[in-house]
C-alpha cells in the first residue's frame, strides 16, 4: 500500500510537503489581496504561486512514491484541484455573507469595500 | 461601574468573576508546564541532573499534563467570560460552579502532588484508580478521570441552563454542541482493556478528537466572540464563518484521526484515510488567509484592544505554522514511518499547541484584564505597552528557537535512528549521541529560558496593564453589541 520514502530523498520530502502549505497560502494571499485591491496584473503573482504550488506538489509526489499507486495518485490530483479552487471559493463565500448588510466602518467606504469591488468586476 | 484603571469585581458580571477565577490558575499551571519543561529539557543535557529526585518520564508528564489542564481551564474560563453577554441572563447555578471550580482545582493540585510524591512502584489496579493511569497525556488517575467528567457535566449544565434561560445565539448554540464532544470524547480514555492497540484507538479519541476537532471548534467560538468585542465585526458575518469553519473542520478534522493510526496495529485501510484526510487539513487554512485579507480590508485592522488583536493575529499565523506546515511536512505514511516518535512529533506538538490554543487563551487574559479594570483604553499610544509587544516577542522568538532545535534533532533521528539503524535499541542510543542532536537539545534549553523571561513579562504585564490609564474604551464602528434575541 505504501513505499516508503528513500533516504536520499527525506529533505526533499520534508521540504517540498513545506513548500505545498506555503506556496498554498502565498496563493490564496495574493489572490485575495488581487481582487481585494482590484489589480488584476497580480494575478500572474499568484498564478506564478500556483505554479510554485503545482511544481512542490509533484516534486512532493515523486521523491515520496505516491505515483506508484492510484490511491496516491487520486490524492496528489485532489491536492492540486482542492489548492487551485479553494481560494475562488473562500472568496465567494466571504463576498456572500459580507454583501447583505455590510458594515462600512471607518476607513472603509463604499469605494474600497470589498463587496464593491466585487461587484465592479 | 469603579473607577477607570482600578481592579474591581463590580465591573464583572457573575459568570466573569468566575472565569477570572479559572484564569488565574491556568495562568499559574502555565508556570508550571514552562517549569517542568525548562527541568525535563536539562535531563536531555544531563541525564544525572536529579535522577531519583524528580525523574524525566515525571517532569515530562507534568509538563505536558499542565498544558492540557491550562488550557482546557483557561477554556473553561472563557466560555464563562462570554456566557452572560452572549446568552443576556445571569449564569444558572452560578454557585455550583463556583463550588466545582474549587473542587476541580483542588483535584489538580492532589493530582500533581501524588505524581510528584509517587514517581515509582508496581501498576496495579488500585494504583490506576489513586496514582496514575498510564496512559501518556492523561495520566490522571480514575478517580480524578470521573471528577474530570463531573466537573465538564456541570459547567456544561451551567451553558445549557444559562443559553435556554437567556437566548440561544449562533455562538451559543455551536458551543453547545461542541461540549457535548468535548465531555463525550473523554469517556472514550477512561476504560481499561489489556490490548495495547485497542487501548490506543480509543486513547486517540481523546487526544486526536479533542485537539482537532472539538477544541478547534471552541477555539473558533472564541475567535468569534473575540473579533465582535475587539474589532466590531458584525454578528450575523461572524457567525455565518463560525457554521463554514466548523464544516471545513469537521470534514478534514475527524476522519484526520487515521494519521495517527499509522503505526498501532490499525488495518492498513487506515493509511489510504489519514492520507486523504491529511492532505485535506491544510485548506481550512488556506482559506483562512483569505478571509482574513478580505476582512482586513473591510475593517483596516481598527480596534479596541491591540493586546486581544496582536494575540489574535499571532493565532492566525501560529495555527497555520505550527499545524499546517510542521504537520504537512511529516504526515504521509510513506514520510511518517521515519519521523513519528521522533523531535519531530514535539517540534510540531509546541508549535501548533502554542499558536493554535496558547495565543487565544492569552487573548482571553487580555479581554478580561481589560474589563475588570473599567474597560479601560487599550488601543494606541497606551501607558507602558512596550510590555505586552516585548512578552509577546519573547515567547514567539522562544517557541520558534526551540521548535527549531527539536526540528534539527529530529530530523537526524530520522536519518540515523529509523532509517541506517532500524528503529533499534542501538539505533536509538546512537542517534542520540549525534552532535546533532545534542545541539539541537541545546539549542532548545536556551530558547526554553527565552520562553519564560517572555512568560515573566506577560505576568508582569497583565497585573499592571490599564492600571494607570485613564481613557474608556475605544468606540468602535459596526455592530459590536450582544446578540439579538
Amino acid at each position: 500500500m505504501i513505499e516508503p520514502v528513500a533516504m536520499a530523498n527525506f529533505f526533499t520530502v520534508f521540504f517540498s510537503a513545506a513548500s505545498v502549505i506555503v506556496f498554498g497560502a502565498l496563493y490564496a494571499l495574493l489572490f485575495a489581496y488581487a481582487r481585494l485591491h482590484r489589480r488584476p496584473r497580480m494575478m500572474v503573482l499568484t498564478y506564478a504561486a500556483y505554479l510554485g504550488l503545482f511544481a512542490a506538489v509533484l516534486t512532493l509526489a515523486f521523491a515520496a512514491n505516491l505515483f506508484s499507486n492510484g490511491f496516491w495518485t487520486l490524492i496528489v490530483l485532489l491536492m492540486l484541484v482542492g489548492y487551485l479552487l479553494a481560494p475562488h471559493a473562500i472568496w465567494y463565500l466571504c463576498v456572500g455573507t459580507h454583501a447583505d448588510g455590510h458594515d462600512t466602518g471607518e476607513g472603509v467606504t463604499a469605494e474600497t469595500s470589498p463587496v464593491k469591488v466585487y461587484q465592479q468586476r | 461601574m469603579a473607577a477607570l484603571g482600578v481592579l474591581d469585581g463590580a465591573n464583572l458580571n457573575g459568570g466573569q468573576k468566575l472565569a477570572v477565577k479559572y484564569f488565574t490558575v491556568a495562568f499559574i499551571l502555565f508556570g508550571a508546564q514552562i517549569l517542568f519543561g525548562l527541568l525535563a529539557g536539562l535531563q536531555y543535557l544531563n541525564p544525572d541532573f536529579l535522577f531519583g529526585v524528580l525523574d524525566f518520564s515525571v517532569n515530562r508528564m507534568v509538563h505536558i499534563n499542565a498544558l492540557v489542564v491550562w488550557l482546557l481551564f483557561g477554556f473553561i474560563g472563557s466560555v464563562y467570560w462570554l456566557l452572560e453577554d452572549e446568552a443576556g441572563s445571569p449564569v444558572v447555578g452560578i454557585k455550583l460552579g463556583n463550588l466545582i471550580f474549587w473542587i476541580f482545582t483542588l483535584a489538580v493540585a492532589a493530582v500533581v502532588v501524588v505524581y510528584l510524591v509517587v514517581q515509582i512502584g508496581p501498576g496495579e489496579k488500585s494504583s490506576i484508580w489513586l496514582i496514575n493511569e498510564g496512559r501518556e497525556y492523561i495520566e490522571a488517575p480514575r478517580w480524578a478521570d470521573i471528577g474530570i467528567v463531573v466537573c465538564v457535566l456541570v459547567f456544561f449544565f451551567n451553558v445549557v441552563a444559562t443559553f435556554t434561560k437567556g437566548r440561544y445565539t449562533g455562538i451559543g448554540g455551536v458551543l453547545v454542541l461542541d461540549l457535548v464532544a468535548l465531555a463525550g470524547l473523554y469517556l472514550a480514555g477512561m476504560f481499561y482493556t489489556p490490548n495495547i492497540s485497542v487501548d490506543q484507538f480509543w486513547w486517540w479519541w481523546v487526544i486526536h478528537l479533542w485537539v482537532e476537532a472539538t477544541w478547534e471548534v471552541m477555539v473558533g467560538c472564541l475567535m468569534a466572540y473575540a473579533l465582535i468585542k475587539t474589532l466590531g465585526v458584525r454578528r450575523k458575518i461572524v457567525e455565518t464563518w463560525l457554521y463554514i469553519e466548523v464544516a471545513l473542520m469537521f470534514g478534514s478534522g475527524i476522519l484526520g484521526l487515521g494519521h495517527h493510526y499509522f503505526w498501532i496495529g490499525t488495518p492498513e485501510y487506515w493509511f489510504t484515510i489519514g492520507g486523504f484526510f491529511s492532505a485535506l487539513e491544510p485548506i481550512p487554512l488556506v482559506a483562512m488567509v483569505v478571509h482574513a485579507v478580505f476582512d482586513s480590508g473591510a475593517h483596516k485592522m481598527k480596534n479596541n484592544n491591540h493586546p486581544v488583536l496582536g494575540w489574535t493575529i499571532a493565532h492566525a499565523f501560529g495555527n497555520f505554522f505550527g499545524a499546517g506546515v510542521w504537520g504537512f511536512m511529516h504526515t504521509l505514511p510513506q514520510i511518517n514511518l521515519f519521523t513519528h516518535g521522533t523531535q519531530w512529533t514535539p517540534s510540531h506538538g509546541h508549535l501548533a499547541f502554542f499558536g493554535a490554543y496558547a495565543t487565544i487563551v492569552i487573548a482571553f487574559f487580555y479581554l478580561a484584564m481589560q474589563k475588570w479594570r473599567g474597560n479601560v483604553w487599550m488601543s494606541g499610544n497606551m501607558a507602558g505597552d512596550w510590555k505586552w509587544k516585548w512578552s509577546l516577542a519573547l515567547l514567539h522568538i522562544g517557541m520558534i528557537g526551540m521548535v527549531m532545535g527539536m526540528l534539527v534533532a529530529g530530523y537526524q533521528q530520522s536519518f540515523i535512528e529509523r532509517a541506517i539503524e532500524g528503529s533499534t535499541w542501538m539505533g536509538y542510543f546512537t542517534a542520540q549521541a549525534h552532535p546533532w542532536f545534542l545541539q539541537g537539545m541545546w539549542w532548545r534549553q536556551i530558547f526554553g529560558w527565552v520562553f519564560a523571561a517572555g512568560y515573566v513579562l506577560l505576568a508582569w504585564d497583565l497585573l499592571t496593564i490599564g492600571k494607570r490609564e485613564t481613557r474608556p474604551i475605544a468606540v468602535l464602528h459596526g455592530d459590536a453589541s450582544p446578540a439579538t434575541a
